[in-house]
């Protein structure tokens, strides 16, 4: 009896076997309409991208228009939203919308992609407290139940599949009393486990890597070859490990009942339990410290700056530049005088913000730590990091915002300070954002830890269902 | 007899080492999450109680300066816990904890913890509610689903209808057998949960004993949907193992595909707009005004001040024409803010709605809709709050735009008003709504709910009726 024979037999087996084709119709109605989903969401963030483009676009262009016909000696719309001056140009009504492309394989992981911001307005103005958005409009509701994707499907209801599919790869031959009639050929049970299990996870990975292929297809996601073979490889490093861990209970040798009960007893310590212990005992050991107490500590940080600043009347006018027709609107100094103050407060908060940044990469440091103890978590966060809408790339895309910020600042602080007048030559050298794509090694480092344990986990279990199966005979 | 039959069932139960075990981890898990829970709510509650007070600290003492200036000043609103929300965080992680009340603009809540935490966090927060909905129901399954189907494969059954005991008897027997089991882990945790909102409660919320009691009135009736389930299943699968099968099936999609798939199907039926283009839609309303509602012309007001006070000149008014029209831009722009955030918090009230429908097929959603506004963590709740605030925000503009007016001429740009002024103004006392505004936003969840424990216990004692000794 050969290896063709066995998955000759096992395809013969499952096209008869009628509620495992049921079980396997289903998963795959369930795969794709995740895909839909992921599909429908990309499209939605994609309308969001190209709307902050067109305005950049429409922004610029409108500051052209003005200035230039103010250089043909027209008069400027307002004497307080003068494009010439570099508070202006490089203020509010000048600003530059720095955007987050979706994540290559957004289609196939939602992610963090509905609670991180993915765009941020960049002006002069731009400082650590403008990094506390709240990115999509979402329903809070929807945010903590989270989204049917396909990562979901992957961590969640792939290994129930692959438990269905295995639990018994064994035990029913038993129960069934072939197993003594198969191993009387020159096959050994781990063969025989190997091949039929080799073939339940070809099946699986066909239709899981089918779906996920379509949906990069279907979104361009073929761009970034290194993203799609990292959440391959997770897909079916995680597949594989429930096999291995089927086939090692069914080495144990007991019933298919009592198969069944403890692999969906592990299905539920390993996914749906140690998660949730894990973050709860990271939150009790380390936890995060409160954002509520950062906001005192702006609002103290600019009192501050603002008491040190003279005279109510100069605070007045720039809270209400357009109440003071003809007061004092070209009082030298004055910009100089207000971005000292602007200034000041930048420096405090950045001091706030890295005390807190610091504190907060500590605690997400140890926590990402304990995911080594769950393998779902870490296929969920190599799934994420691979789809591109984990953690990481959006802290990336901030970190790029903030260097992007002061090279703004760089452009038209100097001008605010000698009170000098800008003209639309200055636009063509205005900084614009491009993002830097985490480029693949980064993706390769920050995947490699987590795909080493699921690997090392996948050998350790696979080598003792090696040995458990080694010791089956079909006469016991 | 039947109290035998209790006691039997009730004895083989906690003599189980499987049961044992499985009572142990998640009575444990139970505990630990409320303590954890009550923990990080008097934590988060001191944190905004102290904020709170430090926010009126700074409004108090800003010094002197134009009224108006003060507006924009303005003042932090945090949102405060509620006692109960150690038992359930609900929709917390995911809304702002802080809003900046400001001269203009109506802010939106920031700050959101989740934020904060890592993608890990999305995948399983441990509270006590997450325990209630789903590790019990699961202990539930695993206590009953032999009830019957393993009795019959013993053959146990028959005897045991032999000594003359009904099926009614005997379901009613199995039933209270389990749950006494499940009592020894759940009363204890209801008990210290009780202690905790009494003793030491973490937060301040009016009557949270009454919540408490509904709260856990929900999760028995849930709990009851899940044992009348069990044991029907029991009763009719032609083996213990295809009972369990087809529990765990309709525990997964209870637990984790149904609420999901509700997610997706509300946001396709009621869509919301992006953030790019809510901020759009506001900006251009703000600016031109929109169907009825037009920006208010600064001419035109004073023209109005000036015949109605029979002056020719702006100098000559008695009052400050600029307060005036700072107030009518505040009348206007809350127009164009709560056209735009009503119908915002209207579509996400729909999507909350038709997924408290769609508990009909998830008992999930029910309980976790009861349980969140219960504990005051759900979406209402936090716009209940969010009004208050912006009601707050636009009673200290009114105030401010309005002692400009009296107390200062129209030009004068140095009238400067000082502490007395804004102390006059009372600090915002936020009242959590009570416990039958929160009942009555959740009636169809209590309906659903309450047509699952009627069909349950109707299934069970049907399928009972009809099963078959072996």
């Amino acid at each position: 009896m050969t290896a063709r024979t066995v998955l000759k037999n096992e395809w013969r087996l499952l096209m008869a076997d009628r509620p495992l084709k049921i079980a396997l119709g289903l998963f795959v109605v369930l795969l794709g309409y995740a895909l839909t989903n992921g599909v429908v969401w990309l499209r939605f963030q994609e309308r969001t991208v190209e709307a902050t483009t067109s305005g950049n676009v429409e922004r610029a262009s409108a500051l052209r228009q003005e200035l230039e016909a103010i250089e043909a000696g027209g008069q400027p719309s307002s004497p307080f939203a003068d494009p010439r001056s570099p508070r202006v140009l490089g203020g509010p009504s000048g600003s530059h919308t720095a955007v987050l492309a979706p994540g290559p394989l957004t289609a196939l992981a939602i992610g963090q992609s509905d609670l991180l911001p993915y765009y941020y307005d960049v002006n002069i103005y731009t400082n650590e407290a403008s990094f506390h958005q709240n990115g999509e409009v979402e329903n809070p509701l929807n945010l903590m139940v989270g989204r049917f994707d396909l990562a979901f499907a992957v961590v969640y209801l792939l290994p129930l599949l692959v438990l269905a599919l295995s639990f018994n790869v064994l035990s029913e031959e038993r129960e069934q009393g072939t197993l003594a009639l198969t191993l009387s050929q020159p096959v050994s049970a781990r063969s025989v486990v190997t091949v039929k299990l080799a073939f339940r996870a070809l099946v699986v990975a066909a239709i899981v890597l089918g779906v996920s292929l379509l949906g990069a297809l279907a979104t361009g996601g073929f761009g970034s070859p290194g993203r799609i073979l990292l959440w391959s490889v997770t897909v079916v490093a995680y597949a594989l490990f429930w096999f291995a861990l089927a086939a090692w209970v069914n080495a144990l040798g007991r019933s298919s009942a009592w198969n069944a009960t403890v692999l969906v007893g592990a299905w539920l310590v390993l996914v749906v339990v140690l998660p949730a212990a894990i973050n709860a005992a990271a939150g009790l050991l380390h936890p995060l410290p409160s954002r509520v107490e950062m906001v005192t500590a702006q609002r103290e940080a600019s009192n501050d700056a603002v008491n040190r600043r003279s005279e109510l009347l100069a605070r007045y006018l720039e809270d209400h530049p357009e109440m003071a027709e003809g007061v004092v609107a070209d009082e030298p100094g004055l910009g100089a005088l207000s971005w000292a103050a602007t200034d000041a407060v930048n420096g405090r908060l950045e001091e706030v913000a890295a005390e807190h940044d610091a504190r907060r990469a500590e605690q997400t440091a140890l926590v990402r730590r304990y995911r080594f103890l769950s393998p779902a978590l870490l296929a969920q966060e190599a799934l994420l990091d691979a789809a591109g809408t984990g953690d990481a790339r959006f802290a990336d895309f901030q970190s790029q915002v903030r260097a992007f910020a002061e090279r703004w600042r760089e452009f038209f602080v100097p001008a605010i300070m000698a009170d000098e007048q800008m003209n639309a030559g200055v636009l063509a050298d205005v900084p614009t954002f491009s993002l830097a794509d985490g480029d693949s090694a980064d993706l390769t480092r920050r995947a490699t830890a987590p795909l080493a344990v699921l690997a090392g986990l996948l050998a350790l279990i696979g080598a003792a269902a090696g040995v458990g199966l080694g010791r089956v005979r079909g006469a016991d | 007899m039947i109290h035998h039959i209790v006691r039997k069932e009730f004895a083989d139960m906690i003599r189980d080492g499987r049961f044992r075990w499985s009572a142990i981890l998640v009575g444990s898990l139970l505990l630990v999450s409320l303590a954890h829970g009550w923990v990080q709510a008097r934590k988060a509650s001191q944190e905004l109680t102290a904020a709170q007070a430090t926010a009126r600290e700074h409004w108090e003492t800003q010094g002197e300066k134009n009224p108006h200036s003060a507006a924009h000043y303005g003042v932090y609103a945090f949102k405060p816990r509620l006692a109960l929300s150690f038992v359930d965080e609900g929709v917390d992680p995911f809304t702002g904890t802080s809003v900046w009340l400001e001269a203009h603009r109506q802010n939106d809540f920031l700050l959101r913890p989740a934020q904060d935490a890592t993608a890990a966090q999305r995948i399983g927060a441990l509270t006590a509610a997450q325990v209630l909905q789903h590790l019990v129901p699961l202990l539930i399954i695993l206590l009953t689903f032999g009830a019957f189907a393993s009795e019959r494969e013993r053959g146990t059954l028959r005897q045991l209808l032999a000594t003359g005991v009904g099926w009614r008897e005997l379901a009613l027997g199995k039933a209270l057998g389990a749950s006494g089991a499940l009592a020894l882990l759940l009363v204890p945790a209801a008990v210290a949960g009780a202690a905790a909102l009494v003793v030491a409660s973490p937060a301040p919320t009016a009557s949270p004993l009454a919540r408490g009691a509904v709260l856990a009135g929900a999760y028995l009736a849930y709990f009851v949907v899940f044992l009348a389930l069990s044991l029907a299943v029991s009763a009719r699968a032609r083996s213990s193992r295809t009972a369990l099968v087809f529990l765990l099936a309709v525990w997964v999609v209870n637990g984790l595909v149904a609420p999901r798939v509700a997610v997706d199907l509300s946001k396709r039926v009621y869509a919301t707009p992006s953030a790019f283009e809510f901020a759009r839609t506001v900006e251009r309303e703000m600016a031109d005004g929109v169907e009825d509602i037009a920006p208010p012309d600064r001419d035109e007001s004073t023209k109005r001040l000036l015949a109605e006070y029979g002056v020719e000149r702006v100098e000559d008014l008695p009052i400050n024409a600029v307060g005036v029209y700072l107030q009518e831009s505040e009348e206007f722009s809350n127009r164009i803010f709560d056209r735009n955030y009503g119908a915002l918090w209207d579509a996400f009230r729909r999507q909350g709605i038709l997924q408290e429908a769609l508990a009909a097929a998830a008992p999930s959603i029910a309980v976790r809709t009861l349980s969140m506004g219960l504990a005051g963590t759900d979406v209402e709740q936090h716009r209940h709050f969010a009004e208050a605030a912006e009601t707050y925000r636009r009673d200290l503009m009114r105030q401010m735009n309005g002692d400009m007016t009296e107390n200062s001429l129209t030009g004068d740009f140095s009238y400067a008003a000082g502490a007395e002024l804004w102390e006059s103004v009372p600090p915002l006392e936020y009242e959590a709504p009570p416990l039958g505004w929160v009942l009555g936003n959740r009636i169809l969840s209590l309906a659903v709910l309450g047509a699952w424990l009627a069909g349950a216990v109707l299934l069970a004692s049907a399928q009972v009726r009809r099963a078959e000794v072996a």
